[in-house]
């Protein structure tokens, strides 16, 4: 049992480990180690191709989460109070949007965007003033960021009910006959005790967004994210450089899961 | 409560919360499922687009792509069957005979990988199967000309490193849940463990076992990375069909038709499982009276 508990771990990790030390290859070929260097690293961070779809990664994944983590607690604070067919149509739509598979997503969105966006864009057209350039609805930042926050900010959603619904009401009741004001309540009794989940709602949606490959596919338009540009190289054959982009993305990853865990366990803790 | 003021502040704070969710809803997910059932209808325009009309021709013509859905309605669930296979020993051994200090820190680390990158995790399989991987070392002890990448198997290994962890967890909640003087009482009852297992154990981790498999089964159906990277083409699913028709051949009426068609497949598993889960639930009470 334990042997295949060893065994198990290892299926999970040593591939995790491969692409980390090729990585640091010394030599020119992907799959032949020729002892250690960083160069690989130095030619990724040199790219400027690596550098703009590392920027544009980021701006996005920042966005999503700061976006899902408000949106997806005032949320899940409001869904308390709704109760009956409305609360089943909420949760229903939740579930719904976690559930469905991305490149549904991206499909489905880009489609209505591009058709809504050509229905706009001459309307627009037309009602701008004679000389000025109109402005053009296309693709880009914000459609992936909008389509990463529908799934993130539910994820948040239920991360901040499951703490909501562990939370001590007799509290808030407290502070309630205390004559506190319901902001002050929130931001002195609730606040405090759901924000270990927010943090991880945050952390998670940032995760997501960064590491999102299909999504973005469909409706980046012409920006392109680590993950696009990293599938396109793939395509082209396996450098090293591809590798080191691997390990610095799942670095990034990692680093936010491991605060994640922290912050959740925080809170089964208290 | 009772104050009819305070009620009143109180639905109307729930309607500002609500609203910028409710909008991402109407927009980012009703709105687009909508567009995309309605094209499904449409007849196809010149330049691939949507060129309005109502037909059915598009449903008619899934045949065409009678192979991906072939592969995708076989890969999905052999490879649900698979992590089911490999997870639940991995989550028993976890949930009932590891040392608690160190159980937390065993879960997070299975399932740690699963938010990261699948791109980079499906990248790191390339690497491995790939002709200067595993089919280079077999040359050395005398295996010559091994294929493993493009091939079935590359896709249900990948298939179960990617989703291991998600199936991993809920069955081992479930049997973190069971109720242990159940076991012991089999136990003293004289009850063999196999017997304890088979009557007790799994039947319990079922409820588990049935999430872990639709969250995996309704992941794999739209799965695309996993064929494009370690099926070379050959074992592709309904979702690189989906990528070819939406980005290369642009013809989204027939995109849209396949879309709404696999949207269907899925909400049909769901609903299933709703059943099942439903009726194992009363089946339960009904043995407990």
């Amino acid at each position: 049992m334990r042997i295949y508990a060893i065994a198990v771990y290892l299926f999970l990790y040593v591939p995790i480990g491969i692409i980390v030390l090729f990585s640091f290859n010394a030599g020119r070929h992907a799959s032949e180690l020729r002892g250690l260097s960083v160069q690989w690293y130095g030619k990724a961070l040199s790219n400027p191709f690596v550098g703009d779809a590392f920027f544009t990664s980021l701006v996005v994944a920042l966005s999503v989460a700061v976006l899902s983590s408000l949106l997806g607690t005032a949320a899940a604070l409001a869904l308390q109070r709704l109760k009956g067919s409305l609360r089943v149509l909420f949760d229903a739509l939740i579930y719904i949007s976690v559930m469905i598979p991305g490149i549904v997503i991206g499909i489905a969105t880009l489609v209505a965007l591009v058709t809504v966006f050509d229905f706009l864009n001459p309307l627009l057209a037309a009602l701008w003033p004679e000389g000025a350039k109109p402005p053009k609805l296309h693709m880009g930042y914000l459609s992936v960021i909008a389509a990463h926050t529908l799934f993130t900010m539910s994820l948040v959603i239920i991360l901040v009910r499951a703490r909501i619904a562990g939370m001590d009401r007799a509290l808030i009741e407290a502070s309630m006959d205390l004559y506190a004001t319901p902001w002050r309540t929130f931001y002195q009794v609730t606040l405090p005790q759901i924000y270990p989940a927010i943090l991880a709602g945050f952390l998670l949606a940032f995760t997501f967004s960064f590491d999102d490959f299909i999504i973005s596919f469909f409706v980046a338009g012409p920006n392109t994210t680590l993950p696009i540009y990293v599938f396109a190289s793939i395509r082209r054959g396996i450098t090293p450089e591809v590798n080191a982009i691997g390990t610095m993305v799942l670095a990034v990853s990692l680093i936010l899961l491991v605060a994640a865990q922290f912050l959740l366990r925080a809170r089964t803790r208290r | 409560m009772t104050m009819r003021g305070v009620s009143k502040s109180n639905s109307w704070l729930t309607v500002v919360l609500l609203a910028p969710t409710t909008l991402w809803f109407l927009f980012m997910l009703i709105l687009p499922l909508i567009v995309i059932l309605v094209f499904s209808f449409g007849e196809r325009a010149a330049v691939g687009g949507y060129g309005g009309g109502f037909t059915f021709e598009h449903y008619l013509n899934l045949p065409a792509r009678l192979k991906a859905f072939q592969n995708t309605m076989t890969f999905a669930p052999v490879g649900t069957l698979l992590c089911l296979l490999v997870a639940y020993p991995l989550a028993y051994y976890l949930a009932l005979k590891v040392d608690s200090r160190y159980k937390l820190l065993l879960l997070v680390l299975v399932i740690v990988p699963f938010w990261t990158s699948l791109l980079i995790r499906t990248y790191a399989w390339i690497f491995i199967l790939g002709g200067r991987g595993i089919p280079s070392l077999l040359e050395l002890i005398g295996f010559e000309g091994v294929r493993l990448i493009n091939t079935p198997g590359a896709v249900l290994v990948g298939i179960v490193y990617g989703y291991l962890p998600l199936m991993v967890f809920p069955i081992f909640v479930s049997l973190e849940k069971l109720d242990k003087t159940l076991l012991e009482a089999s136990n003293d009852l004289g009850g063999s463990p196999f017997k304890t297992f088979m009557q007790i154990t799994l039947p319990l981790s079922m409820p588990g076992m049935a999430t872990g498999c639709m969250l995996v089964f309704i992941l794999l159906m739209g799965e695309f990375l996993i064929p494009a990277f370690l099926g070379g083409g050959k074992v592709f699913f309904i979702g690189n069909a989906l990528v070819d028709l939406f980005l290369q051949s642009r013809n989204w009426p027939f995109g849209s038709a396949v879309s709404i068609t696999l949207v269907v497949i899925m909400l049909v598993t769901v609903s299933f499982y709703m059943r099942m889960t439903l009726r194992s639930k009363t089946g339960r009470d009904e043995s407990l009276m």
